[in-house]
């Protein structure tokens, strides 16, 4: 049985539709992070499930209970907000306590619990601070403290690490999982950076249009894209696209400003079908083979470079190469470029679902 | 296409509370068509040098010239210096294209030559298409470039870009950084970036001026700053995830040479690797700080061992964090990699990949076996 | 700019200056009026000597007015008792009524809201004179004229928009996840409004409070119309110094500096809650 399932879950502002029919299940412990671009309605899904707002239609069922009729402060979430949402009246220790006197937790049991997960934070020096005593990095890590300090069965993280410095989210980012792993907790995790999401997430939810276009395994997103959307939105540089038309004369292939790109032949079946042949950047070879083009110009990304190339017929794209790499040709060289299989995927125009060669 | 000089300029900032050193004896020089970036954290004293360049605040004292002449006391028109904003800075009564031609009707160029220089800038910045809309209707995104193109579509002596990509769609960054950075060099414009994200600094710059507390720390390539930082604060601050650093203690005995980290762990090395004049330093200095990249630090092999605390792939590359002795040490590899939470793994780093620091001062002492 | 001359300092104190006496040359006059006597408030041309006198004072507190035309009898005390008693009670009353539905009008979409929120604003675009012949006909009907229940009720006509729309800004400014994060702990809403909202928006509530009280004291024409001496508040008492004989200044002096001592020790002792309600608004966590 799913910790927490949300059934055709649908929710309208008049005449605005945020989202429409959503399904979801997660399992007991499962770290499900909900992605997607700002105003895809990540926020207002938590919201919905919290209980401080009401679903237009469908259900929400916690442990394979009906919710819809459950006040907020009785369904046993915890929620951590973009925010902090920190109680500014209030110092640290008494902000993580709020859930425990709530649940009427006598005093000493409340003060060890405080200590417990204020240790598990690196908060325990600053608990007698006020919010705006703490500096960023720790107002998040008292709102985290504040959810996860009464043990709820569910934890509900919206975009916890938006507003902390580049460092500090990598060093939660590492942190993070552990620290949800031991609460037990079914996550739902939302966020809008793909490296975060790849990084935490059991399963990975996108939500675009109001819709999820894909849940799955970090590993089926970043490699099997339903859609080019989300082929898009996982991947940095993002990945490379052009219009182009599968042929077959003489094994399944497209043309590329004139040059033959050879694909699986499994596309055969394809033949003829107008597409957008997407390549992701670190799947572009520098070599002696494939697409002659100019490189425009060499942009140094910490260990990779990346390289903007322009072929004869003005398509323009990326290459990420590791910065190690022998051989990096300068900006104004001519180079030939190829395309690895695995990081090569082929989109249908209309649709843009990815075709399965 | 001038050269820029900032010699031993100070900026003082004085109220009723006290005075702030914002700017501490800069001295910079930018070249002809050299691209800059002014890399640090907020408050480091980035944003008050752009403005003294732009003329928005006087220098306290020093000086700035551009092409052999003195600007920083003329008004900020009359310095040939165009500029982008951060908060974009757009007139709201005018189109985007009105925005951007705007900057051109001092310029003389004949009408047909400005509609030409505004619609390719428009086109490399992909906003052809929404030139004949107001500012207030389009996106954040959308408004920075615009911005962006009405500072470049000038003929300046200088550019100042300020934080000129940081609310660009993530999808189009990296074409556009790779396009600007073509379009300043093709015309070879001096340009300074302030910025406080070190991946848009890397990607244009040719040199990166990286500032702290109102001082220039390193002025040097991205390469350089990376391979040689000038002490533990730039060690520390450039390079993505953060360098990982020990405290730790040398020890020179005949053909080995042992670090010993906190902790416990050590790391040793023939001493051949090592350059005779460092092992002679760590003879009589031991107490040093220890710096590893993310990068350099191998898995699997070697002497030093941990376990996993988290391993994440993130398409491009695997990000491995392993508990050493209390620490978590942060290991990146440019393929996937998986271990599991909780399973046991050596680390391993080449003598070359060391940076050692002096733990008091800061200032670096070798890089990959030699003084630095 | 950083640098400030001598001369700047001198022009800038100056500036100060003139505008300080321009903002206290009457309250001052006003006290040394109420330390004469009438003849030497009206001599021409005025002058700065004079002995003074505290007997306008022991007028009012005793009732007892002397004047050249004989004695009479004065409730300025009574007048100083019903100020206190309409302003605190209507501001007390519009405090109830108006934080709950300033909290209403911030968090809650409803129909007609906008519009309910606004009538209520617009009671205090309506010049009092318009109102008040109507209300005074259904104050007799009902048999309110001359109440203290019937001119606290219309004393909300002043106190509760200012209440309302001021507070209701503070609400608006409180994240509604602070709220929800405290329901999610495990509280109930009304514990969440007592707990949360309301301490979070007490430097606006006090700056309202406040100002709705300087209001209802200063309130002139309501009780002028609705009661009689009995029921009236200082500000149409001192109408009593009117009299027959002639215009008592010093008297009237004396009630002024009387009746603006409360609202102004009350204004100087919430002076920080006011600057910090009425500008700050934002709550920062």
């Amino acid at each position: 049985m799913s910790q927490l399932a949300i059934k055709s879950l649908s929710k309208t502002y008049g005449a605005f539709k945020v989202f429409d029919g959503l399904n979801l299940a997660a399992g007991g412990g499962e770290i499900v992070v909900i992605f997607g671009g700002s105003g895809a309605g990540k926020t207002i899904l938590l919201r919905l499930i919290a209980g401080v707002e009401e679903p237009t239609a469908g259900t929400i069922e916690i442990a394979g209970h009906d919710v819809s009729d459950i006040a907020p402060e009785h369904r046993g979430v915890g929620m951590a907000f973009q925010n902090f949402a920190l109680f500014p009246h209030m110092n640290a220790s008494e902000n993580i306590a709020t859930p425990l006197r709530a649940a009427g937790a006598d005093e000493s049991a409340v003060s060890a619990c405080v200590a417990k997960v204020a240790k598990l934070l690196k908060i325990d020096h600053v608990l007698n601070h006020s919010p705006r005593e703490l500096s960023n990095g720790q107002k998040q890590r008292t709102a985290l403290a504040r959810a996860l300090a009464a043990s709820p069965k569910i934890l509900l993280l919206d975009d916890p690490l938006r507003n902390v410095d580049a460092k500090l989210r990598f060093e939660m980012r590492l942190e993070l999982p552990r620290l949800l792993r031991q609460s037990g907790a079914t996550v739902l995790y939302v966020t809008q950076d793909y490296k975060e999401a790849m990084a935490l997430a059991d399963r990975i939810a996108v939500l675009a249009n109001g819709a999820f276009v894909q849940t799955a395994s970090p590993e089926d997103i970043y490699t099997r894209p339903a859609t080019l959307g989300v082929a898009r939105l996982f991947g940095d540089p993002s990945i490379n696209t052009a219009d182009a038309v599968i042929g077959t004369g003489g094994g399944a292939h497209v043309v590329l400003g004139g040059t033959r790109v050879p694909l699986a032949e499994s596309y055969a079946g394809f033949a003829g079908r107008e597409v957008i042949f997407g390549v992701r950047p670190e799947a572009v070879e520098i070599g002696s083979t494939g697409v002659e083009a100019e490189v425009i110009a060499v942009t140094p990304l910490n260990e990779r470079t990346v390289l903007l190339l322009q072929n004869s017929s003005g398509w323009e794209f990326l290459a990420s190469l590791p910065s190690a790499a022998a051989g990096i040709p300068e900006a104004g060289s001519r180079v030939r470029a190829s395309f690895a299989a695995a990081g090569t995927h082929i989109f249908d125009r209309q649709g843009g679902e990815r075709l399965h060669g | 296409m001038a050269e820029l000089v900032i010699a031993r300029v100070d900026k003082i900032y004085r109220s009723r509370k006290g005075s702030v050193h914002a700017v501490k004896a800069l001295d910079l020089v930018v070249k002809p068509g050299e691209i800059v970036a002014l890399l640090g954290s907020s408050g480091c004293g980035k944003t008050s040098t752009l403005r003294m360049i732009a003329g928005f605040e006087e220098v306290s004292s020093g000086s700035i010239t551009l092409g052999g002449k003195a600007i920083h006391t003329l008004p900020p028109a009359a310095r040939g210096v165009a500029m982008a904003f951060e908060a974009y800075s757009l007139y709201p009564p005018l189109t985007i294209g009105e925005n951007m031609s705007f900057a051109l009707k001092a310029s003389k160029l004949p009408q047909a030559e400005q509609d030409r220089r505004v619609k390719s800038m428009a086109e490399m910045l992909e906003i052809a298409d929404i030139l004949n809309k107001y500012p207030t209707s389009v996106s954040g995104g959308q408004q920075q470039r615009a911005s962006l193109g009405r500072a470049l579509v000038r003929d300046a002596g200088l550019y100042l870009l300020d934080e000129p990509m940081g609310q660009l769609e993530p999808q189009l960054r990296a074409v556009l950084r790779g396009r600007i950075k073509h379009y300043l060099r093709e015309h070879n414009c001096t340009t300074i970036l302030v910025t406080h994200d070190q991946t848009e600094a890397n990607a244009l710059a040719d040199r990166i001026a990286v500032m702290e507390g109102g001082v220039l720390q390193q002025y040097a390539t991205p390469a350089e700053l990376k391979a040689r930082p000038a002490n533990l604060f730039t060690g520390a601050f450039i390079g993505e995830p953060p360098m990982n650093v020990f405290t730790a203690d040398a020890n020179v005995s005949g053909d080995q040479v042992t670090f010993t980290l906190e902790g416990g762990a050590a790391l040793a090395y023939p001493a051949a690797e090592l350059s005779a004049e460092l092992r002679g330093r760590l003879a009589r200095t031991p107490k040093i700080a220890l710096g590893i990249r993310p990068h350099a630090l191998r898995l699997g092999g070697g002497v030093v061992r941990g376990k996993v605390v988290a391993c994440q792939w993130l398409g491009d590359q695997t990000h491995v964090a392993v508990d050493v002795a209390g620490r978590t040490v942060v290991s990146v590899s440019q393929e996937r990699v998986s271990r599991a939470p909780g399973s046991d793994v050596g680390l391993s780093v080449a003598a070359r990949d060391l940076h050692l620091f002096d733990p008091a001062s800061g200032k670096a002492i070798a890089h990959g076996g030699t003084l630095a | 700019m950083d640098h400030t001359s001598g001369l700047e300092k001198i022009l800038r104190g100056a500036a100060i200056a003139l505008v300080l006496v321009f903002f206290l040359f009457p309250i001052a006059w006003i006290f040394l009026m109420s330390l004469q006597t009438n003849e030497t408030i009206l001599r021409i041309p005025p002058s700065l000597a004079f002995t003074p006198i505290i007997d306008n004072y022991t007028a009012l507190i005793t009732g007892q007015l002397r004047t050249a035309a004989g004695s009479l009898q004065l409730n300025f005390m009574q007048n100083m008792f019903n100020s206190v008693m309409l302003s605190v009670c209507s501001v007390a009353l519009s405090l109830v009524l108006g934080v709950p539905a300033a909290y209403a009008f911030a968090r809650f979409k409803f129909r007609l809201g906008e519009d309910i929120a606004f009538t209520l604003l617009s009671f205090r675009f309506a010049p009092a004179l318009l109102v008040l012949l109507p209300l005074s006909l259904y104050f007799k009907t009902l048999g309110l004229t001359n109440t203290y229940i019937g001119l606290i009720w219309v004393y909300q006509l002043i106190c509760l928009p200012l209440i309302l729309w001021i507070v209701r800004g503070y609400f608006e400014d409180i994240s509604p996840d602070i709220e929800h994060a405290y329901r999610i702990a495990g509280n109930s809403w009304w514990k969440t409004f007592t707990r949360i909202s309301i301490p979070l928006a007490k430097p606006g509530i006090a700056a309202a409070g406040l100002l709705a009280f300087i209001f209802a004291w200063n309130n002139f024409i309501f009780a002028l119309i609705l009661a009689s001496a009995d029921k009236q508040p200082v500000t149409v008492g001192a109408l009593a110094f009117v009299t027959a004989s002639g215009i008592q200044y010093g008297q009237i002096a004396a009630a002024i500096i009387i009746s603006i001592t409360p609202t102004l020790a009350l204004a100087l002792y919430a002076q920080r809650y006011l600057v910090e309600g009425l500008s700050m608004g934002a709550v920062k966590g």
